[in-house]
């Protein structure tokens, strides 16, 4: 028996998914339990005077109105822990939860929301990082001392003397914006104590024992009494990495000994988790006539909003890809994210790479524009290659496939795009390549593992295999992939395969699902496992278990004086084609079609790897096109779908995914992260596309027709 | 309000709140959890159901609103058990990978094919355009419609 690798076993979860039996959060909630409604702070910046819970509280049916003194350890985050629960001080961000309201009835607990009166003083709104950074703006952490949450620097070789001793220098200046998940599973869960005095959450997120430790830290319990559990997820994206309604689930559930339940609405859920970070990037690179490139320079600031999050590290992933997929020998790269008063921003698909990249290719591009260099062949001499350095002084990690993910995207793009004129005089037509480059799992010292346990039981054969590994299934097929890997492990039909994965007491900490890494390191802790299991099955011991806790190669944090250091244990690459229509006088631009190559290192399932491929690249055409998250003095004014426009079936073009199978040294048989690559080289990919195509450089995402017609017009001018 | 409405087949006699929206009636009244709510302002298609047979965003309309008629659900849609060729097609052909958009796009695309059995592409594309999904990207989403269509096409079944 062989063959459960590269083959599209078909998800055991969607045969409840198409009849409507799986469970999502929301589909917990039963008679009896209490609704909780959060009193969100609706304002960006001000100091709490007093909070007045008594006209609440004396609402019908209303059993607890919760506030930060209900709160044991009052803060938490992923990484620094400077959120307050509950805020009781100030309130920095429109976003920040006040009080939590508990009710018999959801209605109840919606009407009495409303009567709780704060009295706020309001305090200066800093809504821009850039004013943040000045010497007399007012502090948003008075402990923290500084608007700075964080800020990250690589220096390589010598870049000024390679600036002077230039052939050609190209400069610019790029700003992304926000991005919204907008999983369509708004958050939600249920949590209560159970016989033995142990909270039990039931909700979505990313990473079961993450949740558990900061829960568990903000009730000042051991982390073995609290038991977090995932429910169907609803979509993740990054967007349920930090807490946003379990930890509230959690203190309500301990507080008052009920079982309580929360459903948050589409608007709730949009200020209640963080975004992707906003980064305006001044870049400068220089190259050699030739075509070599000889310094690259970049300058960044991100709006890091009213929390840290996870800031501190997607800042160095911006550093880190500043310039691009390309071995560079005179490096600066500076970066600072700063509290700002609006949403906070972390996780999301990508994680910096794309807003560094987006950036980075077209800068590449123009560098090779201005010595007269086909950009493609300026791509080709300057990528990646086995055996590279990168710009923090150390050799790549082996398996670097930059340059055949480049020249297939190349070739089909020749194949397939750019055969067909436009069909008005209106319209112009352009095609733009790009490549990608994405860190697989935690990088700079931060603790990487995935610890599996498979037991077999049976007698002369293995009847049941059970594999307990706590990785986060939200949509991506994780499950599947890790059952397959497992079945072919242990050559055990798949469907005698348990696997016991979304419950923290249950499965063993695998790390997030995240960073592209669940293949990868999820997948080989249960490769491994498997293997000892199998060992013992061999050594005839009935049931065979085994417990396995993979650590890849260690990475460090930099060195403080020469920023050098080991960034990543494991990069992903990929390259993407578009070809765009850019209407003149609407400004719109339609992706035609897309091209996006990837090395998987091994397929394990097919149809999953073309379906992240794809829905990668829709995500990736909603940021380059179309998604504005858009804030005011703090304020967010696109708090829905109305306002927020997410891709329809009638934006998305022609995808051809394409998956190369350069083996991962470190993966299970060879398999590799690739599930965040196509939100990197897309949009500079468009940008390229729409220069193509009418001669101007959009270096603004998104790139909406307003922005294009701007564009155009001031050409015009000129 | 006394409502009398008939969902998957069996008549439901209630005492409702007016305001009631007809997915909250199906959801907490019916406990009939698998029709989702996605947005609340009737964007993303995930509440969609049949109603006598059409399309319908069921948070868009009262319960008290459609006393009297037919209502289909994601529940409803297999037959003694087995499932229907949508419902299939969504499954064999990854038309999901969070799931949950699919009841409501397995809800609109059946009732699409109530008035074109047998649809382009194109067409499939444009009757999705009030359906979101955030995760496949759509494509094999076009494909499980398509590939159900031929399916009923060579065997009809109710719905």
């Amino acid at each position: 028996m062989t063959g459960f690798l590269n083959t599209s076993v078909t998800r055991p979860d969607a045969a409840g998914k198409v009849t409507g039996q799986r469970a999502y959060p929301g589909d917990l909630v039963r008679p009896g339990m209490l609704h909780l409604k959060v009193v969100f702070a609706e304002r960006p910046h001000a100091r709490i005077r007093a909070i007045d819970t008594a006209a609440a509280m004396a609402h019908p049916g209303v059993v607890a109105v919760l506030t930060a003194e209900d709160v044991p350890s009052n803060g938490f985050g992923l990484i620094v822990p400077d959120q307050p629960v509950l805020c009781g001080e100030v309130v920095r961000c429109v976003g920040d939860r006040v009080a939590l309201v508990a009710a018999e009835t959801p209605d109840a607990a919606e009407a009495a929301a409303r009567l709780v009166v704060i009295d706020y003083e309001d305090l200066p709104v800093i809504s821009d990082p850039h004013a943040a950074l000045q010497t007399d703006a007012p502090l948003l952490h008075l402990g923290w001392g500084t608007n700075i949450i964080s800020e990250f620097a690589i220096r390589k070789g010598d870049t000024a003397r390679a600036f002077a001793e230039a052939d050609v220098i190209v400069e610019d200046e790029f700003s992304t914006t926000w991005q919204e998940h907008a999983f369509l599973q708004p958050e939600a869960g249920i949590a209560y104590v159970d016989e033995h005095e142990r909270v039990i959450i039931e909700t979505a997120g990313q990473w079961l024992h993450e949740d558990r430790r900061q829960i568990a830290t903000m009730l000042q319990l051991p982390e073995e009494r609290i038991v977090v559990r995932y429910a169907a997820v609803g979509g993740a994206f990054g967007g349920r990495e930090d807490l946003s309604l379990q930890h509230l689930l959690a203190l309500a559930a301990w507080k008052l000994r009920r079982t309580v339940a929360m459903n948050w609405s589409r608007e709730e859920s949009m200020i209640g988790h963080p975004k992707r970070h906003p980064v305006t990037i001044r870049s400068r690179w220089a190259a050699r006539r030739d075509g070599t490139i000889t310094a690259v320079e970049a300058h960044a600031v991100a709006d890091g909003g009213a929390y840290a999050s996870t800031s501190q590290e997607v800042i160095k992933v911006i550093a880190l890809f500043a310039s691009g997929t390309y071995e560079v020998p005179n490096i600066t790269s500076t970066i600072v994210a700063a509290y700002t008063n609006n949403l906070p921003t972390g996780a999301f698909r990508g994680f910096g790479a794309p807003q560094a990249q987006f950036a980075a290719e077209i800068m590449i591009t123009k560098l090779a524009h201005a010595l007269g260099i086909d950009p493609l062949d300026m791509r080709r001499r300057n990528i990646y290659r086995e055996g590279g350095t990168e710009p923090t002084q150390v050799t790549l990690p082996p398996g670097v496939s930059a340059l055949p993910v480049l020249e297939r995207c190349i070739a089909e793009a020749h194949t397939r795009m750019g055969h067909e004129p436009p069909a008005a005089p209106y319209l112009r037509r352009g095609i733009g390549i790009a490549a990608g480059i994405k860190n697989l799992g935690y990088s700079f010292g931060y603790p990487e593992q995935a610890t599996a346990a498979v037991e077999l039981y049976g007698d002369a054969s293995i009847n049941r295999a059970v594999v307990r590994v706590g990785a986060a299934e939200v949509g991506q097929g994780t499950h599947t992939a890790l059952r397959q890997i497992a079945a072919e492990v242990l050559q055990v039909p798949f469907e005698r395969i348990e696997m016991i994965c979304d419950d923290s007491s249950a499965a063993p900490n695998a790390g997030s699902a995240s960073a592209s890494r669940l293949t990868l390191i999820a997948g080989r802790a249960v490769h491994d496992a498997a293997r000892a299991a199998l060992q013992q099955w061999h050594e005839e011991e009935r049931p065979a278990c085994a417990t396995v806790q993979y650590r890849p190669p260690a990475t460090t944090p930099l060195d403080p004086v020469t920023t050098a250091g080991r960034p990543n244990y494991a990069y992903g690459y990929a390259s993407q084609a578009v070809e765009v229509e850019v209407h003149l006088l609407t400004g719109q631009v339609q992706v035609l079609r897309a091209i996006s190559v990837h090395d998987v290192g091994r397929v394990i399932n097919p149809q999953q790897v073309t379906g992240q491929i794809e829905g990668g690249v829709v995500q990736a055409l909603g940021y380059a096109l179309l998604e504005q998250f858009q804030m005011r003095d703090g304020y967010v004014t696109t708090p829905h779908f109305s306002s927020y426009l997410l891709p329809t079936t009638m934006d998305v073009p022609e995808i051809i995914p394409i998956a190369l199978e350069h083996a991962e040294p470190l993966g299970p048989f060879g398999a590799r992260g690739f599930a965040e690559l196509p939100l990197v080289p897309f949009a500079p990919a468009v940008a390229i596309a729409v220069y193509n195509a009418i001669g101007v450089w959009l270096t603004r995402l998104p790139m909406t027709p307003e922005r294009v017609l701007e564009a155009i017009k001031k050409q015009h001018t000129a | 309000m006394q409502v009398s409405i008939t969902v998957n087949g069996k008549r439901y006699e209630r005492n409702i709140d007016p305001r009631m929206l007809l997915v909250h009636f199906l959801r907490e009244e019916l406990g009939l959890t698998g029709t989702n709510i996605g947005c609340d302002t009737s964007q993303c298609g995930a509440c969609t159901v049949h109603l006598n047979g059409k399309g319908v965003k069921s948070c868009t309309c009262l319960a008290v609103q459609v006393d009297g008629m037919d209502i289909t659900t994601i529940e409803g849609l297999a037959q003694n058990g087995a499932l229907h060729p949508m419902q299939e097609a969504f499954w064999e052909l990854h038309g999901l990978q969070c799931g949950y958009c699919t009841p409501g796009m397995i809800m609109a695309s059946t009732a699409y094919l109530a008035t074109n059995p047998s649809p382009s592409e194109e067409e499939i594309r444009g009757s999705l355009e009030g359906n979101f999904c955030r995760c496949t990207g759509y494509q094999n989403i076009v494909a499980a419609i398509k590939s159900a269509a031929e399916k009923m096409q060579q065997e009809p079944v109710g719905v």
